[in-house]
């Protein structure tokens, strides 16, 4: 009887949702690589293992990866495992999966969140928890002030405002443009480093040709193209991640528009030139307040480069050596003996002091950041990418841009070429904040 | 001008600046979300159901031309071909495209909706399983290829043919815009004019009469699948050609747009479907001109919103089966 099939139908839809609700919930894969004997200790990965910009997730769980397996050979305390968690990048899927680990109380602190987007969902319930996490990569500025007090945010990679300072000197000194579209991919790290950059460019005296916004999933941006081409500027700049930024690139230079294309970290990645063709990618300048481990690295980046390889068996990724540093310093607190989450967070926040890390030397200020200055920029070339310039930038002074408060940055750079290119000294120029 | 705190910034005059290129650049995409859009529209006018799973019979067809090219040993970095091998290859990986989305189409048609076509089920248990569907397919390739972006390779060089209004006419959005039009018009003149179209468009206005008359219902509906699959495959080699990448979720969004514009022009009107598909295409791009790229979604379907108020029946209103022969 149709009627008595319909009604069965709707309740078997219904309970199939729940159960695919409930699945959903708690299912999600925790991996985790346990060693042979002894007491072991579980440190957390949060990140993108899948989702489009997967990429930057898995460079960082294999920095990790690497980190856990040279102190476990060293067996001068307890064994370390780790314990990941799939965000794929997005603040919605993050906040589904956080109570697996933060109700998970054999994990004592985290490596990531890595985007900035699910750091800033994810910072009130490790907050809550008194969870102490380590981002290698969430460079959104306002992230150290999303809670107050706030005791358990760390990051060992400069902000925003230091990236977006370093762009914006690049752009004025190096590229010096006729003038620049600004895109992004209204994401909270790319509006929030292009919505930086744009203003700090503009201060510098670069004209602003057009501040366009593009939907990442998509893969049409003609009307951005066309924008961008009617606006007459010579130079893009993209706020974004490397899937977009790739076929943003392509589709502007299919359009006409071939000037430099610059971006920031989170288009720093083998992705973009997938994304873009090998063609349409060269030349591409891409940014970060990080370093790259290559083969022709020298000193600890070159000991990490071999590491990495022999243990993952590729090269290692952006982020993979911040993220590497991030677990050393979790691992670090642990063997001295602090395996709780209050000890470890006091470990994190008052104990570490100043930590030579492979990416940079380690100093958290009180919110969390740290006070590195240096900036580091990347071309494409032949398909690869390659070291460009290394830039040591003063850390820009507060700069907030609420209503009310009009501080803009005071920021001297040196710009210094690496392997070959020119080095220039540059007059500095401060502005004090009114 | 700000509305509540979001900022809309009117800009006419980027409209008048950068008409041609928005035009011509709205009619090409909107030639492909009208060739998916077919597919809607056709399966909605002979079962008058929403197949949701045409999001990912056109994701097929992307990843189905990918294969081709890497089969034929095209690789991404490769030059461009010319001339006569040019077309070869072209024909052959729009070929490899829609033969997968056909197959796939009816494979889909066979295991899925017939059995619950045969037990009368009701329509609350098609949307369920287009949806699984969907979802299968979807992560079928996802976890066999990964959730990266693939690069399609290059095989027709983007040269620009001659600008015209300041719309850049460039040799792929030719090739889009000429095979999306053949492809439709083949497919407009098949069901008017063909015995096996006429048995859609008998079917599509009364079933149980056309049966009576000796129509093949289930021969009708695999055709109709079949159909709606090839040019969602031939739609997919384009996007592909056109935009150079492949990813497991690339049907959802055109998918979205193309059955919105089959409902634009008329659920179950061929001909709505493809006035459809270029009206939302140039609708898209007049919108994020005007308002900015962020409107873009909101300007679209705030348009369909108002045409179905005063139309409900959309553009073209007639269906498949009320269609002049």
């Amino acid at each position: 009887m149709p009627h008595a099939r319909a009604r069965t139908i709707r309740a078997v839809a219904v309970l199939a949702v729940v159960a695919a609700m409930g699945l959903v919930a708690c299912g999600k894969s925790k991996k985790s690589t346990s060693a042979s004997t002894g007491k072991t200790v579980y440190i957390g990965f949060v990140g993108a293992k899948t989702g489009d910009n997967a990429n930057l997730g898995i460079n960082i769980r294999d920095g990790i990866k690497v980190a856990i397996d040279e102190e476990n050979a060293k067996k001068d305390g307890p064994t370390i495992a780790l314990k990941e968690f799939d965000t794929a990048g997005d603040p919605a899927q993050a906040t589904t999966v956080a109570p697996q680990f933060i109700q998970d109380t054999s994990i004592i602190g985290t490596v990531g969140p890595a985007f900035s987007g699910e750091t800033k969902a994810l910072i009130p319930l490790y907050q809550d928890a008194k969870l102490v996490f380590i981002s290698p990569s969430a460079t959104n500025v306002k992230l150290p002030t999303i809670v107050s007090p706030e005791t358990v945010f760390h990051r060992v990679i400069a902000d925003d405002a230091l990236q977006a300072s370093g762009i914006a000197s690049y752009l004025s000194q190096t590229v010096k443009p006729k003038s620049v579209a600004f895109i992004n991919d209204n994401s909270e790290y790319g509006k929030g480093l292009a919505v930086d950059v744009q203003r700090l460019s503009v201060d510098k005296g670069i004209k602003a040709a057009t501040t366009q916004v593009i939907d990442p999933k998509a893969q049409d941006f003609s009307a951005t193209v066309n924008a961008v081409k009617a606006s007459g500027a010579d130079t893009v700049f993209y706020g974004g991640y490397y899937a977009a930024a790739g076929l943003l690139r392509k589709q502007l230079v299919d359009a006409g528009v071939k000037g430099t294309f610059v971006s920031g970290d989170g288009s720093l990645d083998k992705g973009f030139v997938t994304a873009a063709g090998p063609a349409a990618a060269e030349g591409a300048k891409l940014t970060c307040p990080c370093n790259l481990a290559f083969s022709s690295s020298t000193g600890a980046l070159k000991t990490f480069y071999d590491q990495f390889k022999k243990d993952i068996g590729k090269d290692p990724g952006l982020y993979s050596p911040e993220a590497y540093d991030a677990a050393k310093i979790l691992i670090k607190g642990i063997k001295a003996g602090n395996t709780t989450r209050a000890a470890l967070l006091d470990y994190v926040n008052n104990k570490v002091g100043s930590y030579a890390g492979i990416s940079k030397t380690i100093k958290f200020e009180s919110n969390g950041n740290i006070g590195s200055t240096q900036f580091f920029v990347f071309e494409v070339k032949g398909a690869e990418i390659a070291p460009s310039q290394t830039i040591v930038a003063d850390k820009p002074a507060e700069t907030t841009t609420t209503a009310g408060s009009g501080g803009s940055s005071g920021s001297s750079t040196t710009v210094t070429g690496s392997s070959g290119s020119t080095t220039t000294t540059v007059a500095s120029t401060t502005t004090s904040k009114p | 001008m700000r509305f509540e705190g979001v900022p809309i910034d009117l800009c006419f005059h980027c409209l008048k600046d950068q008409f041609g290129p928005q035009t011509f650049d709205g009619l090409t995409l909107g030639a492909i979300y009208a060739l998916i859009a077919l597919g809607y529209t056709l399966v909605y006018g002979v079962l008058q159901l929403i197949n949701f799973a045409h999001s990912e019979i056109f994701m097929v067809g992307v990843f189905a031309s990918l294969f081709a090219m890497h089969a034929m040993g095209i690789e991404q970095g490769d030059p461009a071909k010319t001339g006569f091998v040019l077309l070869g290859v072209l024909l052959l990986v729009t070929l490899a495209g829609m033969l997968m989305s056909g197959a796939t189409a009816v494979v889909m048609e066979r295991i899925a909706y017939r059995p619950l076509r045969k037990r009368k089920a009701p329509r609350l248990a098609f949307l369920i399983t287009a949806i699984g569907i969907s979802l299968t397919l979807q992560e079928f390739f996802a976890i066999r290829y990964g959730r990266n972006q693939l690069g399609v390779p290059r095989v027709l060089e983007k040269k620009t043919l001659f600008v015209i209004g300041g719309a850049n006419v460039r040799t792929d959005k030719v090739l889009v815009l000429v095979a999306a039009f053949l492809l439709m018009f083949a497919l407009d003149r098949f069901v008017t004019s063909s015995r096996l179209g006429r048995g859609i468009r008998a079917t599509a206005q009364d079933a149980e009469t056309a049966q009576l008359m000796g129509v093949n219902i289930d021969r009708v509906v695999m055709l109709t699948f079949l159909l709606g699959g090839l040019l969602a495959g031939a739609a997919g080699t384009l996007y592909g050609v056109f935009f150079e990448a492949a990813r497991y979720n690339i049907g959802f969004l055109p998918g979205i747009k193309a059955f919105t514009a089959a409902v634009l022009g008329g659920i179950g009107n061929i001909r709505g479907a493809l006035i459809g598909g270029l009206v939302l295409g140039l609708l898209e791009n007049y919108g994020s001109a005007v308002l900015g790229v962020q409107w873009k979604d909101v300007f679209a379907f705030t348009m369909l919103v108002l045409v179905l108020l005063f139309r409900p029946t959309g553009l073209l209103g007639e269906s498949l089966g009320r269609a002049r022969a």
